[in-house]
């Protein structure tokens, strides 16, 4: 029992003592709490693009970054964001649909920034959506010109006839799209069969399937996709079918061409509307969810070389 | 930024979300330590609880009949792992898993083929919700009572000592004319209608179901259930009551979670959050294994 109480008697003091240390450096300064669902490449870098943002305006030593990463599980988006309010943070970023549908349900008060959200509508259940959430949540969307792609497609390849979509059934964001660019091309006169994973195990099945019904894959944006484009790669080269990407991360490792919208300058984007509202130039229910402005034409080299693919001369590589 | 005072702050959200989870292990509780069994169903139905009650809320059911229309649908899960387990003689593990990956595409199916289904707190009225932790506490602690007092009194009727008989010893209790089978499937089927439940509570105070969301309840729920054990057993050395025994549960369930907000509050990366979870699992379920060595050796001083 003694030597309990002395373990016990020993943690306090020694939180005390940060607390003394940290407690003083940090007054005054901006705290913001950044919620992610998980780590990949395309929510890191919104995020980084949203810190470079805000670095670039006040300056790395009056800023607080709180990184909260959810490890993939939606109920720890509830736990970190319920740690950001009890902190006080002066703003949260949030970083994906369940980051963003849990840090809304924390606080009425708080302003939440979303980013790499597709709907805010539909995460937020809002009917007759305009734009304005009218309460605390703005934001960037991710939403790809989802039409615009899938012309893209038929623009490249004038010939084809069936169009495979791959998705993961488990994100929020892909079914929207999905219903978008099926609609499109089926209107043009294609044939489209979806294909739906389920996670990382079964991905290389069902792209192994995909391809052998289909002359061509498009793959929205979508997390899950985006973390196993390798895997994707492993199945579609080999078999030389070309897959046209949602967004350019996942096209870097397994597509040929995308129109695509930048998750780092995403993040810039918010960044703005961040320096926006903690300057008091606005208020958070007056400000409008902004999209990427100028989806850029890209293309894989290395893969359109394997596939003896050309490319027309308005897309660049990506990379350069 | 790292301040005592800031884990105080933090500490309520994470008794209510452990007070949750907590209800969720006393499901778990019935097929692990009732019937000695794992049923592996729970990741699936937790979900399905979450989403049931989501749709409802959405077709404007009241969030407690909801709350009744998810344990319902959960009893169906269970009983279907049950039936698989009783009736095709497969073994309780692999029955669960079977019905926990049929139950992602039904989910699915539930929430109308989208992966995330929110019910706004500003537009619906919700039983409980992160908005107003204080009360979502209360009702918290309300439930747990409830459930504790008709787990009580359920597993004091007839049909319930069958089943406790059912999980001490199959034989004995089949010796005693009960059978055991329906006893199995009675017990998979409340065991999970209580997480289904606890899926909806969850679902409303997050304010979305997500298909993902039933991920890792099995782990969270027998660490709740061992971690209250250790506690329980430090603290009655000579056995204690069943009262005590699923008040235990719930309060392992709010010290995983009270740990889980201690590891944030540290700012430990949170990329590394889950191996410190596991770590601080361990070491409660080693708790026990340490002191009977203590023990041993004190008795040989002796």
């Amino acid at each position: 029992m003694k030597k309990l109480l002395t373990i016990i008697l020993t943690v306090l003091l020694a939180m005390t003592m940060t607390a003394c240390n940290i407690g003083k450096k940090e007054d005054e300064k901006i705290i913001i709490g950044i919620c992610q669902i998980e780590a990949h490449a395309a929510l890191d870098a919104a995020t980084q693009g949203f810190k470079d943002a805000l670095i670039a305006e006040f300056g790395k030593d009056k800023l607080v970054f709180i990184d909260g990463n959810a490890a993939g599980d939606p109920a720890t988006c509830a736990t970190i964001c319920n740690g950001f309010v009890a902190d006080g943070v002066d703003m949260i970023l949030a970083n994906s649909t369940p980051a963003l549908q849990a840090a809304a349900a924390a606080t009425t008060t708080i302003p939440i920034l979303g980013t790499s959200v597709t709907e805010y509508g539909v995460a937020l259940n809002i009917e007759n959506f305009n734009g304005l959430t009218g309460f605390n949540v703005s934001g960037t969307s991710d939403l790809a010109p989802l039409e615009e792609q899938a012309q893209m497609i038929i623009d490249i390849l004038p010939d084809i006839k069936t169009v495979g979509i791959l998705y993961c059934s488990s994100e929020a964001n892909s079914i929207y799209q999905v219903k978008v660019v099926k609609t499109y091309l089926e209107n043009k006169g294609v044939t489209v069969k979806t294909f739906a994973f389920t996670d990382s195990n079964d991905i290389y099945l069902v792209t192994g399937q995909a391809v052998d019904e289909c002359e061509a894959l498009y793959i929205p944006t979508d997390n899950k996709a985006a973390s196993s484009a390798d895997i994707i790669d492993s199945v579609t080269r080999p078999a030389g079918v070309p897959v046209f990407c949602g967004e350019e991360n996942t096209c870097l490792k397994c597509g040929v061409a995308s129109l695509a919208i930048n998750y780092y300058d995403l993040g810039v984007t918010t960044g703005n509307m961040a320096i926006k509202l903690l300057k008091g130039e606005v208020k958070i229910e007056e400000m409008p969810i902004e999209y990427f402005p100028n989806p850029v034409k890209k293309y894989n080299k290395e893969i359109c070389e394997d596939l003896n693919m050309k490319m027309p001369s308005e897309f660049i590589p990506i990379g350069e | 930024m790292i301040t005592l005072s800031n884990l105080l702050y933090r500490l309520p959200g994470g008794v209510a979300q452990g007070l949750i989870w907590g209800i969720m292990a006393l499901g778990i509780y019935i097929t692990f330590r009732v019937l000695s069994v794992s049923d592996l169903t729970v990741d699936g139905s937790f979900t399905t609880g979450g989403a049931v009650t989501i749709m409802c809320i959405l077709a404007g059911v009241n969030p407690i009949l909801a709350l009744l229309i998810s344990f319902l649908v959960g009893i169906l899960t269970g009983v279907v792992t049950g039936l698989i387990h009783t009736k095709l003689k497969i073994p309780a593990i692999l029955a669960g898993i079977l019905v926990q990956f049929g139950l992602y595409s039904i989910n699915l199916h539930i929430m109308n083929m989208s992966a995330n289904v929110s019910a706004n707190p500003d537009r619906f009225n919700l039983l409980i919700s992160m908005r107003d932790v204080p009360n979502a506490i209360l009702i918290g602690i309300i439930l747990s009572i409830v459930h504790i007092i008709v787990l009580y009194w359920y597993f004091g009727t007839e049909q319930g000592s069958a089943i406790r008989a059912t999980g001490n010893n199959n034989n004995m209790a089949l010796a005693q004319g009960i059978n055991i089978n329906n006893m199995k499937v009675i017990g998979f089927g409340i065991g999970n209608g209580i997480v289904a439940l606890a899926g909806g509570l969850m679902a409303q105070y997050q304010g979305f179901a997500d298909i993902n969301m039933g991920r890792g309840a099995i782990v969270i729920g027998l660490a709740a259930i061992i971690i209250g054990e250790v506690v329980i057993n430090f603290i009655f050395k000579k056995g204690c009551s069943f009262y005590t025994r699923l008040a235990s549960v719930i309060i392992g369930g709010i010290i995983y979670y009270a740990a889980m907000v201690f590891i944030l509050w540290l700012r430990i990366d949170s990329n590394d959050l889950k191996l410190f979870t596991a770590i601080i699992v361990t070491i409660f379920l080693a708790i026990p294994n340490l002191n009977i060595k203590k023990g041993g050796k004190q008795n040989v001083k002796n």
